[in-house]
């Protein structure tokens, strides 16, 4: 028989939200277990990425000194659009970016999230790696009171857990927190290559003048072959970060290989000489949960709150989602503190986990662009044909052709109305301002 | 939802990809398998042969699905990186996704 291993607080999962969560509980004086069922806390994990140090900053007040392991900071981002031959940028570089430390970094998760594991460990909380949570342990009355682990003997308990399990929440289904799985019409398969390229290649290809510039590009259009979507190309240290993000449905539906796509766009005659020579170091892929705020699961019952990818926080057009996470594993952390202050862990006192999350950015946006994923599922034409038009209308715009300008700008019109009827813009239009407007 | 308002792809579009072995791509991804436990199994294999599309086979990024000659479909799941598609992608629910046993599956090197 072996002894009941009791903590103040259980953590499932070891990424951003997860972690965030622990430090908070830590720092408030709870004993916290963490368990993680890669080899370390990273390895599952896997995004474009960029890393927001506001967020950072709210969990690790001094989180520069401890040397994050960031890639670049962010001094030019912006979007490109595609098409099969060419490309309209819109890109936004500027000094108020040159900050140390920076607003965003590009990184790298299997070096980021041990990092950020280490600061964990460092300020006291008890590490359990290569341990694969099963199921959440309840009483009688239905309390979350513990996790079940594939260790033998691997029933751990707590008063309070924090599931921070990541897009693929089975533990939150289970407890029904959620009453289906992740629907494919509101998840995004994400395939990513991580390119090495030499850092003085790499900066004379983005026009960056050191390592302390780097480049942060989504990119529509063709690059998904015109299927609701995105593309994304980062400047790394040392390489890119290159990848293209797919309603998992459209793949379905079109029987598409997502690297083959990936290979397509690599090869795309606008990007193909950023990649010239580099060599492909490592590929993966991940769901990206785009669910919104509607497709959002309860975020807490009786002895338990969900926090990060895992209850859906993800900002998908601002391609936001660490950041997320760790606020909301910051203020579920909090929420543990103070139910032991009250030595209330009831679903009704957790709920101002909740509450506390309306009031920043986290629910706000979600909430602000509920209406975005709906948009993209009933108006799937709308990249592909405004990224079309848009390139065509500035190949004719920059072009001498001989003609009166008067013709040449009647010429980008009739483009305009033969894809799509006035009406159809206008009715385009109006959809995609009720999504960015909530 | 709406199917029909999905154009489908054209022909010349999806003539444009460009052919990949993903055991290529793989050969970059650091794997713990665990030999003893398939922590992917299909359901009913009766399910998948009335499937007309398998869109497993395309869809999954580490090509984990394939199909042999009386239709059966094979599951290689030494390859796969957890992503959860195939979960989630089935139309007919037909794949029983678990976690890999702790410490064991794919163990990303940059991420």
């Amino acid at each position: 028989m072996s002894t009941k291993l009791t903590y103040d607080a259980i953590v499932v999962g070891g990424g951003p939200a997860g972690l965030a969560a622990a430090i908070t509980m830590v720092k408030g004086g709870l004993k916290v277990l963490l368990i993680e069922r890669g080899r370390f806390a990273g390895a599952k994990n896997f995004f474009g990425g960029v890393m927001y140090t506001h967020a950072l900053a709210e969990i690790l007040p001094d989180y520069w000194d401890r040397r994050p392991p960031f890639e670049r900071p962010v001094t030019e981002q912006g979007y490109w659009m595609l098409s099969a031959d060419s490309v309209v940028r819109i890109m936004h570089k500027s000094e108020q970016y040159r900050k140390t430390p920076a607003g965003s970094y590009t990184a790298l998760r299997a070096k980021m999230d041990p990092w950020l594991a280490q600061q964990a460990v460092d300020v006291g909380v008890l590490l359990i790696t290569k341990t694969a949570v099963l199921d959440c342990i309840r009483d009688e009355k239905g309390r979350v009171i513990g996790v079940s682990t594939d260790r033998p003997d691997g029933d751990v308990y707590a008063p309070v857990v924090v599931i921070a399990e990541g897009v693929n929440n089975l533990l939150t289904q289970k407890l029904g927190l959620i009453n289906h799985d992740l629907p494919p019409q509101y998840i995004a398969l994400s395939v990513k290559e991580h390119i090495g390229i030499p850092a003085k290649d790499l900066q004379a290809r983005f026009n960056l003048s050191s390592a302390d510039e780097g480049v942060a590009v989504d990119i529509f259009g063709d690059a998904t072959m015109g299927m609701p979507g995105l593309a994304f190309l980062y400047t790394d240290r040392a390489g890119v970060s290159i990848g293209i993000g797919v309603l998992l449905s459209e793949l379905a539906r079109h029987n598409i290989k997502p690297y083959e796509i990936l290979a397509r766009f690599k090869n795309h005659p606008v990007i193909k000489p950023y990649l010239e020579g580099g060599e492909s170091l490592e590929y993966g892929a991940h769901l990206i949960p785009e669910t919104g705020y509607d497709g959002m699961p309860k975020l807490m019952a009786d002895g338990v709150m969900v926090a990060g990818d895992a209850a859906g926080m993800v900002d998908a057009l601002h391609r936001e989602g660490t950041n997320l996470a760790m606020i909301a594993g910051k203020y579920a952390g909090e929420t543990a503190i103070e139910a032991h202050h009250q030595n209330n862990f009831s679903g009704e006192f957790l709920s101002s986990y909740r509450r506390r999350l309306q009031k920043t950015f986290v629910l706000k946006d979600l909430k602000q662009y509920r209406h975005l994923a709906e948009f993209l599922e009933s108006t799937p034409h709308f990249m592909d044909t405004y990224v079309g038009l848009v390139n065509e209308a500035a190949l004719r715009y920059f072009s001498a052709h001989g003609i009166p300008k008067r013709e040449m700008e009647n010429g980008i019109f009739r483009l305009l109305t033969k894809k799509r009827s006035l009406f159809g813009i206008g009715q385009d239009m109006l959809k995609l301002l009720r999504g960015m407007r909530g | 939802m709406s199917e029909t308002k999905f154009k489908p792809l054209s022909a010349e579009v999806k003539a444009t990809l460009v052919p990949v072995n993903v055991d290529d791509l793989l050969a970059s991804v650091k794997y713990y398998v665990d030999e003893e436990y398939a922590h992917i199994k299909i359901k009913d294999q009766g399910v998948c042969a009335h499937c007309e599309t398998h869109p497993c086979l395309d869809f999954c990024p580490a090509g984990v699905f394939n199909i042999d000659r009386q239709g059966k479909i094979l599951v290689g799941y030494q390859a796969c990186v957890e992503c959860g598609s195939c979960r989630v992608g089935c139309p007919y629910r037909n794949v029983d996704w678990n976690l890999p046993r702790g410490g064991h599956g794919v163990a990303y090197k940059f991420g």
